[in-house]
C-alpha cells in the first residue's frame, strides 16, 4: 500500500501527554499523524519517537484559537495528502485554578478559546473536507469537568460541556453525509501537566478517590479515541464515552 | 492477535439477533463463547454454526429469570471451559400492553427475565471474576430507558433498572479488576422489534436517525469486543449508545 492510499488522522493538542499517546495509537492503526500544536518542537519529537518517515506524519504549528492559523493548516494537510480520515481535538486545558471573583474577564474568555473556540474552528476547517469524502469521524474532547463541575473551574467546566453539546449539534449537522462526531471524556490521566499539579501526597489521595483506586494511562485514553476512530463505532455519532475509573457515570 | 484469545465469554440470548452477533463477534476475536439460550433448538444452531467454523462454542438451554437454571448454565460452562471471563447479559423480552392493563404476570416476566435475568447472571458469576481479578460484564439497555416506551412501562422500567444496576456494580468492582458497562442499541432490525411494528414502520423510522437508517445487530458487535478487551479496561460504569445517533447522550 502506497503512502497515498493511507487515512490521516489530525490531532489537534498531539504534541501535549494524552495527544502523544493518541498520535501513536492511531500510528499503530495505520493512520498517517498530522500533529496540530503550538509547541513545534514537542510535535516533531513525537513524530521523531514513532520513527516517522518523511512524508509519513507531520506536524504543523499553529495558534488553534486563530481561525487563520486554523485554516492554513488545513490547507498544508489537503495539499500534501489529499485528505482526512479523522481529527482529534485534544488541545485545551484548565489554565487557572481560581475562584469566580478572581477571574479576570481576559482569562475566563482565554480558557473558553484554547478548549471551545479551537474544537469549533478544527471542526469547522474540516468540516468540507469530511463532506466532500462522504465519510470521516471527528472525536472531540471533553472531561470531568462538564458533567460534574468543580470548584475554582468555572470556565473549564462551561468549556467542556458546550464542547459535548457542540459536538452533538455537529454530529447532527454531519450526518447526513456519513460523518461521525463524539466525545471522548477523560478523567484523571497521568500526563506530566496534570501530575505537575500535585505533590506525591495530593497525587495518592486524588487516585484513591477514583473507584478503580488510579487515574488513567494516556494510552488508556487513546484506546478509547482509536475505538471512536475506526469501524467498530461505526453506528456510534453524537455520544460521549468516558473513560475515567468509574468517577463519573453519567 | 486476536483481541479475545482464551478468554470464555457468555452471552445470554445469543440464540438470535443481537446476542447471536455478539457470539459470533466474540468468537471471531478468539473467545470460546457459551450460547445461554431459553429456544433450546435455536441455542444449538448458534453453536453448530460455530464448531464447523472451527470455534469452541457450548449451547446451553437456560431460563435467565430462574436461578437454579442460570446457576446449571455456569457450571456447565465451567466444566466445558474452565473459566469465565465475559458475561453478556442481553437476553430480554418486550411485550407490549398500556399499564392500566398490564397482567401482574406479564410485569414479573419481563422484569424478571430483563432486571432480575441480568442480577442472578451476574451474581453467578462475580465469584469467578474476582478470583482471577479479571472480567468484564456488558448488560444490554434500550433507548426506551432513556424516552419511556409507550406501552412498554415494564419493559423502559426494566433497562432503566439495568443502568442503575450497572453503576452500582461497576462501584463493587471496580477495585477486582472487573468493569461492568452497558450498550444501549437503538431501533435494530432484529426479529423482535417486527412483532408489533410494520416493516413501513420500521424503515420509516429511519428517517429520524441522524444516521439514516436503523441499527443491523453487527452494529453492536463492536462495542461489544472493545468493551470486553484489554483496552477498555479504565472504561466501567458506563453507558454506550450505539444508535445512529438517534438519542445522543
Amino acid at each position: 500500500m502506497s503512502s497515498a492510499d493511507k487515512k490521516v488522522a489530525v490531532v489537534s493538542g498531539g504534541a501535549g501527554g494524552i495527544g502523544a499517546a493518541v498520535v501513536s495509537r492511531l500510528a499503530q492503526a495505520d493512520f498517517i499523524p498530522i500533529i496540530l500544536d503550538k509547541d513545534e518542537a514537542a510535535g516533531r519529537e513525537v513524530l521523531a519517537e514513532l520513527g516517522r518517515q518523511e512524508g509519513r506524519g507531520l506536524c504543523i504549528a499553529l495558534d488553534a484559537t486563530k481561525k487563520s492559523d486554523v485554516q492554513r493548516a488545513f490547507d498544508r494537510v489537503l495539499a500534501d495528502y489529499r485528505r482526512v480520515d479523522v481529527l482529534v481535538n485534544l488541545a485545551g486545558g484548565a489554565l487557572y485554578a481560581k475562584l469566580i471573583q478572581d477571574f479576570a474577564l481576559r482569562e475566563w474568555r482565554e480558557i473558553i478559546d484554547v478548549n471551545l473556540k479551537s474544537t469549533f474552528l478544527c471542526c469547522q476547517a474540516v468540516f468540507p473536507i469530511m463532506k466532500a469524502q462522504r465519510q470521516g469521524a471527528i472525536i472531540n474532547t471533553a472531561s470531568n469537568y462538564a458533567v460534574t463541575g468543580s470548584a475554582s473551574r468555572t470556565a473549564y467546566s462551561a468549556a467542556k460541556a458546550g464542547i459535548i453539546a457542540f459536538t452533538k449539534s455537529l454530529a447532527a449537522e454531519l450526518a447526513p453525509y456519513g460523518v461521525r462526531a463524539n466525545v471522548i471524556a477523560p478523567g484523571r490521566t497521568a500526563t506530566p501537566r496534570v501530575m505537575g499539579n500535585y505533590d506525591a501526597a495530593g497525587w495518592a489521595a486524588a487516585s484513591s478517590q477514583i473507584p478503580m483506586g488510579r487515574t488513567a494511562e494516556p494510552a488508556e485514553i487513546a484506546e478509547g479515541v482509536a475505538f471512536l476512530a475506526g469501524d467498530e463505532s461505526l453506528y456510534m455519532t453524537g455520544q460521549t464515552l468516558h473513560v475515567n475509573g468509574g468517577m463519573v457515570m453519567p | 492477535m486476536n483481541r479475545l484469545d482464551g478468554r470464555v465469554a457468555i452471552i445470554t440470548g445469543a440464540g438470535q439477533g443481537i446476542g447471536k452477533a455478539i457470539a459470533l463477534g466474540m468468537a471471531r476475536e478468539g473467545a470460546a463463547v457459551v450460547i445461554a439460550e431459553i429456544n433450546g433448538g435455536n441455542a444449538q444452531e448458534v453453536q453448530s454454526e460455530l464448531q464447523e467454523s472451527g470455534q469452541r462454542a457450548l449451547a446451553v438451554p437456560t431460563d435467565v429469570s430462574r436461578e437454579e437454571s442460570v446457576l446449571a448454565m455456569v457450571e456447565r460452562c465451567l466444566k466445558e471451559f474452565g473459566r469465565i471471563d465475559i458475561l453478556v447479559n442481553n437476553a430480554g423480552i418486550y411485550p407490549v400492553s398500556p399499564v392500566e392493563e398490564m397482567a401482574e404476570e406479564e410485569w414479573n416476566r419481563v422484569i424478571g427475565t430483563n432486571l432480575i435475568g441480568t442480577f442472578l447472571c451476574s451474581k453467578a458469576v462475580v465469584p469467578r471474576l474476582l478470583e482471577q481479578r479479571w472480567g468484564r460484564i456488558i448488560n444490554m439497555t434500550s433507548g426506551r430507558a432513556f424516552q419511556g416506551a409507550k406501552d412498554g412501562a415494564h419493559y423502559a422500567a426494566s433497562k432503566a433498572g439495568i443502568i442503575g444496576f450497572t453503576k452500582a456494580l461497576a462501584l463493587e468492582l471496580a477495585l477486582c479488576g472487573v468493569t461492568v458497562n452497558a450498550i444501549c442499541p437503538g431501533v435494530t432490525d432484529t426479529a423482535q422489534p417486527r412483532g408489533h411494528r410494520t416493516e413501513e414502520e420500521l424503515y420509516g423510522m429511519a428517517a429520524r436517525i441522524p444516521l439514516g437508517r436503523i441499527g443491523q445487530v453487527d452494529d453492536l458487535v463492536g462495542p461489544a469486543i472493545f468493551l470486553a478487551s484489554d483496552a477498555a479496561g479504565f472504561v466501567t460504569g458506563q453507558t454506550v449508545l450505539v444508535n445512529g445517533g438517534a438519542i445522543m447522550w
